[in-house]
């Protein structure tokens, strides 16, 4: 038996992330990197000062600090009306990540049917393939995400077990609206399903709107699992600290599954958590503020220089451009010329559209519109984002479009 | 509870407004009170009904095993669910045999230590936690509810020393401090490369060649990893497929059989039995064939301390050649060696090929709350592992892993001294536990050694560390939850020198005191 069919069934289906092989060209090119989602500037000092503390007053072993959980409780009830019992009702993990994969662990079977709406972030499939789920993507209609209430109840089986829902939504930018929470929780009720969310940009939305948590609408406390971490709202996306809010019984579970995958999260950095959770509100509103002007201008930029932008960002710091009318090149082709010319590097979009076999969806034309989108990233300072402005302005053509040869 | 004490006014207003005479408003609190328990019944019915899955229960029935950090943690589930039913219990004994039901259903649920035959219905009449019912032994019931909870708890009651806990209560060097402390300030508190900062793989690969000969890719075959228990899960889910046969040696690192259980595998457990915990050659010859699709071995080992010998490793080598089975090797204790050189498996002839070697920053640096682990494995393995990794954590702290590589450069003199120190450690508990009147077995690495309790007459291994606790003051780790069958523990608990040396001393002077040979 040859070594390579070693490998497990899970490991020969997945393939290498599009994201990270376009991050090392980018790295060869020296280009300004719009792709990849995290900030180019300073953390906020009195965070990072709570971890050099928690360093130097040896909080180095295991550990679990409920103070999190305590913070995370006060949180929840304040943001969302949410009673959350903070001694049982929540697990810490390394990240969101681990929180989503612990939480999948916990409710999927072999076989389980799991809800995701199309285009979705890579990750998700991994770890319910993992956990021998089966991911049914839900598309939303372009060109401003819309759910389609029809198709969603469509997609329903008797195997459906959960929904996921990640909003603010990574690629789009998009905030579910309280209509669609609502048409997203009376399925999960009616049907007896659990939702599993992903809320890591819950602080960064825009124009007034407001993110809502799944779990706050009726029916849903009994059956969410929130997932989030310090990443995106305190631009610490490397100390691994996340966590997963549920019913007492689910969390048990995912914290226990949580102490088999990795038994504990950073030490040092739980502590500066209970800091960064204690963080006043005017550093939530500075945060969004800051963010919407980093929306506006790269939505300025970017459709200024021909990109369609019909839909922007209501929240996280995700701008998913549609490709210029009369372009022919495909999203990998451009970002690859993008790259090549303009020394600017963005995600192509085909790498978050799935479709599910059988497809009908695949047949339809409308499907083409999965290799017309560019994901950009503007949680960059703004002397990047004027850099990238400037490389683009280069190759504009006389009409001012960009012209990529 | 707020509907019961509505109810309750309720009954008090209309017994002052309507009620005559006492059978009446009696009659109508029984009322009452049935449709609170009623009420009850159903919620605690269908909470749980479709949403545990069968990794759930195999978790929860893993769950006797008393993970160090176990200790620290506040009150499962569990209890607060039974704390809730005492409520009932007082009201009536008219309703016991029913609330004795919602334990079974809620203890099915939650815990999976009913050993009622019945399969347990849900009201939805969902099978996923009927299908079979779970069995265990009374003492594990008890054990795996609370036990861990209860110990830890009655340990900060009693001002218990705690040598059962494996993380030192003594920090790490100051350079590796510093070197993450400058990490964050240089701003590196962005997400790292999934498979590691090159830096610190560089590093790691240096670090094996010195230890083993061997010479690996950094950028092809290291893996960094949450810790070596994202090692292992890591490498469990990574390369093995539901149904593939893994053989475990007994007792285990309680993340073992866990994370096999999630990747679907069936484990065949050979047990090491004292005095010296030696590799039982015959049975591992006649367990492991050609369905064997990996064996997992801990060196040097905990609990026991056992180091596997050149003799073993050799023979171990030979059979997974001859059957083409994979080696997974947790070396995390690597340089806490003592008697014996510690062998890497992956460095035998053959081997390498087919292993996957596993270690960490956090014993050697004293620093176990960092999460800072590896995988070094040939590249057709590494990407089994990779693939796992990426979808448990995505990246693994970053400013750690400016530190690791710090440390892991650290000179031969840095493990020098910490051998020497942890021997100092050992020397004292191993003395004082046969001064004190155990039976000690040799332990030629780790900072574990296991002991025989039964010269102080209690039944297992739970009772005498409950015993220790409360009547000594010292805290040990009861072995029966390393072993897939507790029995084969019930004779043997777990002490640790992981602490400074006053602690050490503070601990044997308790337990010569106090504990007393029956």
């Amino acid at each position: 038996m040859s070594m390579e069919s070693k490998l497990s069934s899970v490991a020969k289906t997945t393939t290498p992330s599009p994201i990270q092989e376009l991050s090392h060209l980018a790295q060869r090119c020296n280009a300004i990197n719009l792709a990849e989602g995290f900030p180019d500037f300073p953390a906020p000092p009195h965070i990072k000062n709570a971890a050099i503390s928690a360093i130097n007053s040896d909080f180095n072993q295991y550990r679990h600090v409920q103070g999190i959980c305590d913070n995370l409780a006060n949180l929840m009830k304040e943001m969302h009306g949410l009673d959350v019992d903070p001694l049982t009702d929540i697990a810490i993990c390394c990240g969101q990540s681990e929180a989503f994969a612990a939480a999948v662990f916990a409710i999927i079977n072999p076989g389980d049917e799991v809800l995701l709406f199309d285009p979705a972030y890579e990750t998700y499939e991994g770890c319910i393939r993992m956990a021998g789920g089966v991911p049914v993507y839900v598309a939303l209609d372009p060109p401003c995400w819309t759910l389609d209430a029809d198709k969603f109840m469509k997609s329903f089986t008797s195997s459906t077990k959960a929904v996921i829902l990640n909003s603010p939504h990574n690629p789009t930018g998009k905030v579910f609206s309280k209509d669609e929470l609502e048409i997203i929780a009376g399925a999960c009720c009616t049907k007896d399903c659990l939702a599993i969310t992903d809320e890591v940009y819950e602080h960064i939305t825009f124009d007034s709107e407001k993110h809502i948590s799944l779990a706050s609408l009726p029916g849903m406390t009994n059956r969410t699992i929130i997932t989030s971490s310090l990443s995106k709202t305190y631009g610490v996306t490397g100390w691994r600290v996340g966590w997963a809010i549920a019913p007492a019984f689910i969390a048990s579970a995912i914290r226990n599954i949580h102490t088999k995958i990795t038994d504990s999260a950073p030490a040092p950095f739980q502590e500066a958590a209970l800091i960064a959770l204690r963080s006043p509100p005017d550093y939530f509103e500075s945060l969004k503020k800051e963010y919407e002007l980093k929306r506006n201008y790269i939505v300025n930029l970017l459709a200024g220089v021909g990109f369609r932008i019909q839909f922007k960002p209501q929240g996280s710091f995700f701008l998913f451009a549609e490709l210029p009318e009369d372009c022919l090149l495909s999203d990998v082709e451009y970002v690859k010329e993008l790259i090549r010319q303009a020394g600017v590097v963005a995600v192509p979009g085909c790498g978050f559209f799935h479709s599910n076999l059988p497809s009908e969806e695949l047949s339809k034309p409308c499907s083409s519109y999965q290799k017309r989108y560019i994901r950009f990233a503007f949680c960059k300072s703004h002397a990047t984002l004027a850099a990238a402005a400037k490389k683009l302005v280069k190759l504009l053509d006389a009409s001012g479009y960009l012209k990529l040869h | 509870m707020i509907f019961f004490f509505l109810l309750l006014n309720l009954t008090l207003v209309i017994k002052k407004l309507i009620f005559r005479t006492p059978l009446l408003y009696f009659l109508t609190l029984f009322l009452c009170v049935i449709i609170i328990f009623l009420s009850d019944c159903l919620m605690m019915m269908t909470l749980p009904s479709k949403a545990l899955s069968q990794n759930q229960i195999v978790m929860l029935r893993n769950q006797c095993t008393w993970t160090d950090s176990e200790m620290l943690r506040s009150l499962p589930t569990f209890d607060r669910s039974t704390l809730y039913i005492k409520h009932f219990k007082k009201g009536s004994s008219y309703f016991s045999s029913s609330f004795s039901r919602i334990q079974k259903i809620t203890m099915a649920t939650l815990s999976t230590v009913s050993t009622d035959k019945d399969p347990v219905s849900s009201q939805n009449g969902s099978t996923q936690m009927t299908q079979q019912p779970f069995q265990v032994a009374k003492r594990l019931e008890k054990f795996k509810t609370t036990i861990f909870t209860q110990m830890s708890m009655l340990a900060i009651k009693y001002g218990a020393i705690n040598l059962g806990q494996g993380f030192p209560n003594f920090d790490g060097p100051e350079f590796v401090k510093e070197a993450a402390i400058k990490a964050i300030k240089d701003g590196k508190n962005q997400y790292a490369r999934g498979h590691g900062i090159p830096e610190l793989n560089f590093a790691i690969a240096d670090r094996f060649k010195k230890d083993t000969g061997l010479v690996v890719d950094p950028e092809k075959e290291v893996t960094v990893t949450s810790g070596c228990t994202e090692a292992i899960s890591a490498t469990m889910l990574g390369l093995i497929n539901p149904g593939d046969e893994v053989i475990l040696f007994a007792p285990f690192y309680d993340s073992y059989e866990a994370t096999l259980s999630m990747a679907g595998a069936k484990i065949k457990g050979i047990t090491l039995r004292p005095p010296d915990f030696a590799v039982p050659i015959n049975e591992l010859k006649s367990t492991i064939s050609k369905n064997t699709r990996a064996i997992l071995i801990n060196t040097p080992h905990n609990p026991t301390g056992k180091m596997f010998t050149r003799e073993e490793l050799n023979i171990i080598a030979a059979l997974c050649i001859e059957n083409d089975v994979l080696v997974f090797t947790d070396e995390v204790y690597d340089k806490l060696a003592f008697e014996l050189d510690h062998i890497s498996l992956a460095s035998l002839p053959g081997m390498y090929e087919r292993t996957v070697t596993m270690n960490s920053l956090g014993k050697t640096f004293s620093l176990t709350g960092w999460k800072i682990g590896w995988a070094i494995a040939p590249p057709h393995l590494t990407w089994g592992v990779r693939q796992a990794h990426s979808f448990l954590t995505f990246a693994t702290c970053t400013p750690m892993q400016w530190a690791a590589t710090a440390a892991l450069r650290a000179p031969d003199s840095y493990y020098l001294e910490l051998k020497r120190d942890y021997m100092e450690k050992k020397q004292i508990l191993v003395e004082g536990l046969k001064a004190v009147g155990f039976k000690v077995f040799p332990s030629s690495g780790t900072y574990f050694v296991v002991v025989d309790h039964t010269p102080f007459g209690l039944q297992n291994d739970i009772a005498f560390c409950e015993y220790l606790i409360k009547e000594v003051g010292v805290v040990a780790i009861p072995t029966s939850v390393f072993y897939l069958n507790p029995e084969d523990g019930k004779n043997l608990v777990r002490f640790t020198f992981c602490k400074d040396e006053g602690t050490l001393k503070a601990a044997v002077e308790r337990m010569k005191e106090k504990l007393k040979k029956k």
